[in-house]
């Protein structure tokens, strides 16, 4: 039961001309993403910078569930270990930008740990176990004083690099968006690897990659670390824009949040995690402002996220169930009125239903 | 002695919570596969409903009544959401139930605020060896007792219940024989939210409920449901009352603040340690 | 009794049954043989209304009911709730949910009554299984693979049960075997299916002596060569 939603079975080479198409959108994408902080406001700014912290980590998310079917319910626990790996560090007087590195290593290194036993656990054991952890986490944070406890760790002073301090709003977001830009050449470098080949096996059945040479233990830990390393650097970012981290800026509904914007965008894609977190956010920002207008009742902000995010994912996953990005490519394709349909994924084109694929093993 | 005592019985009756909560992820899990995330819904609705049901001047039992059929009735809506639509994946509709737990966020704060609620039932203690245990324990002790015995009886004597361990046991033979596994999935969604909405009944005397307690509660349950492989409810009782009584002495004897966290600390070994015994194939196939 | 008409099953993109017409008459004992994969159990479980199809017909005069291959037992649950919850369509009408009318026919199941399916042997399963299927009072039995991993004796007592249930009860079967001398023995005409399309049909007898029927399900001899 761990691949179910969206995977991706096929790679298709692409035609050359498709390749620079992609190629060139590609470029537009990152020549926009950079210009926009210049037109942006500071309450906009905010908002863009949160995106591509969103982005980062639901990058990790993707990676784990829709390539190598991990569910991890707990990925917040590894934005607030960067954030106060970088937090710390950076109150005790090292330089901001060690700490800003520490942050994915911490938390690469702490997943990596956590990993090795708790990997060996499957499907929704795997699922508790990580929404535990963060649950353990951030009860022993609330508790130690150095970490500032219930109330927080405050005075974080600014990220600098090279000895100029990000001062603005702007620079944060140029930061961010180019970590995100790291982070999506990292993971694009493992998908097309033949460890990416063999994750992709893994996802589908643990024995037969096993049984096929792939060295299954070893490679769920390190898409663990990794997709935490990533949440560790969103949350080094975080730490440092927001100046303040306290155990409740990590709920477990940020957690979720991290899932829902990976299925939504589409499992198993590269770019569907921005997609997701993009939308979702956009989204909930719109709301958020309607909700905060006079005359709307102080609840009302809070009632429209967890609505949206609890509509649009039930939504997509009934009747897209393999994202928005997916869909939407496939929209576009045949717009253009070239090639078919993308492969379709597991369980979604099968006139059979899947309970005829369940039957149990032969009893005794 | 006598704080021991009280520990133990009030653990006993927080764990006999889990426990109903537990039976109703296995409930689920047992007929349709799927973790059902908004298990901690439930309890968090009927203990709103009762509360507000009282407050409006009905009277107990009728109050109690309406929050358990509501929690029972919108887990046949979460059902329909969640697997009602042929051939939806396992885990979509797992992901499915972990939305639907949030959008019930959304309004149970339009209708309930987000302000924890409580209310009493047994009013009074007895004097057990030295100590005041609240008569509210052994309500909630008993009434656990009896729905468990119930729940037996239901699967292991009436035909309905029979078909719906039929559908746990192999669904494809189910099938055959003209059940649909679709109803009896709703089915046992709808048992689900009985159960879960007892639970929230009887504990939200013992600990105030507000719209968010969701997550303890079906972390819990869940938990407990573990220690059965999501599949027996007497284990999950075993389990319910095992991890109660543990955080009631971690609570009594050590630190209040900690008494989840050992008791999940424990939890998520007792997992590692049995998958360790457990072969991959296995439980693939399972 | 049974008609099936140009019947197309699809899973995915991949055809399974490929244009399939068999009949089956009244009381009438029917084979179907063919290697592994041909689509025999994607038939039956056609016919069971599990699998839909793409195209074509199924016209079922009565009541069918489908011996599965490899039992499917529930195995936790008792020989005789096994029984009982094979009548779960005609749950209603008075009796229908009572094992002791099949204990009259295969007596053996009753000592077992109590006893959890999945801790009996494999003969003693697949008589469950049949008996399962004959509580839905069916006027045609589809048995998958009947004498799948058995020893010789226990498929000809279950062949013998078959066989007195055909003749004291008139209903009919289509029985899907590996095991085609067996197939032959029982049934008086037989279809041949082999990647999805029926490829010969006939009498059994007329069957058991075509050369490649032989080569491919008789072990290279034909039935008068062996005798
Ligand atoms: N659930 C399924 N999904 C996809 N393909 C299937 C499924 N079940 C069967 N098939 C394919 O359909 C074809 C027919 O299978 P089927 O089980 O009907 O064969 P069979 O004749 O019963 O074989 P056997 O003698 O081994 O039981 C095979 O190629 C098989 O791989
Ligand atoms: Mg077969």
């Amino acid at each position: 039961m761990t691949a179910e939603v969206g995977t991706v079975r096929t790679v298709r080479r692409r035609p050359d001309a498709q390749r620079a198409v992609g190629l060139g959108l590609g470029a537009l994408v990152a020549v926009l993403t950079l210009l926009a902080p210049l037109v942006l406001d500071r309450s906009q700014l905010t908002v863009y910078i949160l995106t591509g912290t969103a982005a980062m980590v639901t990058i990790g998310v993707s990676l784990l569930m829709g390539y190598a079917g991990q569910v991890s319910l707990g990925q917040a626990a590894y934005y607030a270990v960067g954030g106060y790996t970088a937090g710390l560090l950076a109150v005790h007087g090292t330089p901001p930008l060690l700490g800003l590195l520490a942050a994915p290593l911490v938390a690469g290194g702490l997943a990596g740990l956590v990993g090795i036993p708790i990997l060996r656990l499957r499907g929704h054991y795997l699922a508790f176990a990580t929404l535990a952890f963060q649950l353990i986490l951030l009860a022993i944070v609330g508790q130690v004083d150095f970490l500032g406890g219930d109330i927080g760790l405050q005075g974080i002073p600014q990220l600098s690099l090279l000895g100029i301090q990000l001062m603005t709003a702007q620079a944060y977001a140029w930061v961010t968006w180019v970590g995100v830009a790291v982070v999506l050449l990292i993971t694009r470098n493992i998908i097309a690897s033949r460890p990416g080949r063999g994750l992709r096996a893994l996802a589908t059945s643990e024995t037969a990659a096993e049984s096929s040479g792939v060295p299954v233990t070893r490679y769920k830990i390190v898409v663990f670390a990794l997709s935490a390393a990533f949440a560790g650097l969103a949350g080094g970012i975080y730490a440092f824009f927001i100046g303040y981290l306290a155990p409740g800026s990590f709920p477990v509904l940020l957690s979720f949040q991290f899932i829902v914007m990976a299925v939504v965008g589409g499992l198993g894609t590269l770019w569907g995690p921005v997609v997701g977190a993009v939308v979702i956010t956009l989204i909930v920002q719109t709301l958020n402002d309607l909700g905060t207008r006079p005359g709307m009742p102080s609840y009302a902000s809070g009632v429209f996220s967890y609505a949206v995010y609890a509509i649009l994912l039930v939504v997509v996953l009934l009747f897209l169930p393999r994202g928005l990005l997916p869909a939407m490519a496939d929209l576009v394709r045949r717009a253009f009125g070239r090639g078919r349909r993308a492969p379709a994924a597991a369980g979604t084109a099968v006139t059979v239903d899947d309970s005829t694929t369940r039957q149990p093993p032969d009893s005794p | 002695m006598s704080a021991f005592l009280s520990y133990l019985i009030s653990g006993l009756a927080i764990g006999c919570t889990f426990a109903l909560v537990a039976s109703g992820f296995v409930a689920i899990h047992r007929v349709t596969r799927v973790v059902n995330f908004a298990q901690g819904t439930f309890p968090v609705v009927a203990g709103l409903t009762v509360s507000s049901m009282l407050g409006r001047g009905l009277p107990h039992g009728v109050a109690e009544l309406i929050g358990i059929v509501l929690a029972g009735v919108i887990g046949l809506v979460v059902g329909v959401i969640a697997i009602g639509k042929r051939g939806t994946p396992t885990l979509a509709s797992l992901v499915i139930t972990l939305g639907l737990g949030i959008l019930a966020y959304a309004f149970e704060i339009i209708v309930w605020g987000d302000q924890p609620v409580s209310y009493s039932m047994l009013r009074g203690a007895v004097d057990i060896g030295g100590a005041r245990v609240a008569w509210q324990y052994f309500l909630v002790i008993g009434a656990t007792l009896v729905t468990f015995a119930a729940l037996g009886l239901f699967f292991t004597r009436t035909y309905l219940g029979k078909a719906l361990s039929a559908c746990a046991s192999n669904p494809y033979a189910a099938r055959l024989a003209g059940i649909n596994p679709i109803r009896m999935g709703l089915l046992a969604f709808a048992l689900g939210g009985l159960l879960g909405g007892l639970a929230g009944v009887l504990i939200t005397p013992l600990q105030p409920v507000a719209f968010d307690s969701d997550v303890l509660l079906a972390t819990s349950g869940f938990a407990a449901a573990i220690f059965g492989g999501l599949n027996s409810p007497y284990a999950a009782l075993v389990g319910g009352l095992l991890l109660g009584v543990l955080e009631a002495f971690v609570a009594g004897y050590i630190n209040a603040s900690y008494q989840t966290e050992v008791a999940m600390v424990l939890i998520i070994v007792v997992m590692i340690y049995q998958a360790s015994r457990r072969s991959t194939v296995s439980e693939e196939v399972s | 009794m049974l008609e099936v008409t140009d019947l197309v099953v699809r899973y995915g993109n991949a055809t399974a049954l490929d244009g399939v017409s068999l009949q089956v008459g009244e009381g009438e004992m029917v084979a179907l043989v063919g290697p592994n994969g041909a689509g025999k159990s994607t038939l039956v479980n056609t016919l069971s209304g599990i699998l839909r199809p793409v195209s074509g017909s199924i016209e079922v005069d009565g009541r069918l009911a489908q011996v599965p291959e490899g039992r499917q037992l529930f195995p936790d649950l008792s020989v005789a709730d096994n029984l009982r919850l094979g009548a779960w369509r005609s749950r209603r009408r008075a009796g229908a949910r009572d094992p002791r009318r099949i204990y009259e026919i295969l007596p053996d199941l009753e000592r077992m009554a109590k006893q959890p399916a999945g801790t009996l042997s494999g003969g003693q399963q697949q008589m469950v299984a049949v008996g399962r299927a004959l509580m839905a009072d069916p006027d045609i039995l589809a048995v998958d693979e009947l004498s799948l991993g058995l020893a010789p004796l226990v498929v000809a007592d279950l062949v013998r049960h078959l066989r007195e249930l055909n003749a004291s009860r008139g209903t009919a079967v289509l029985l899907i075997e590996q095991n085609a001398r067996l197939a032959f023995d029982l049934c008086e005409r037989a279809y041949v299916l082999e990647s999805g399309t029926i490829t010969m049909s006939g009498s059994s007898a007329e069957l058991s002596r075509s050369d490649a029927v032989a080569r491919a399900y008789l072990g290279g001899l034909t039935d008068s060569e062996a005798s």
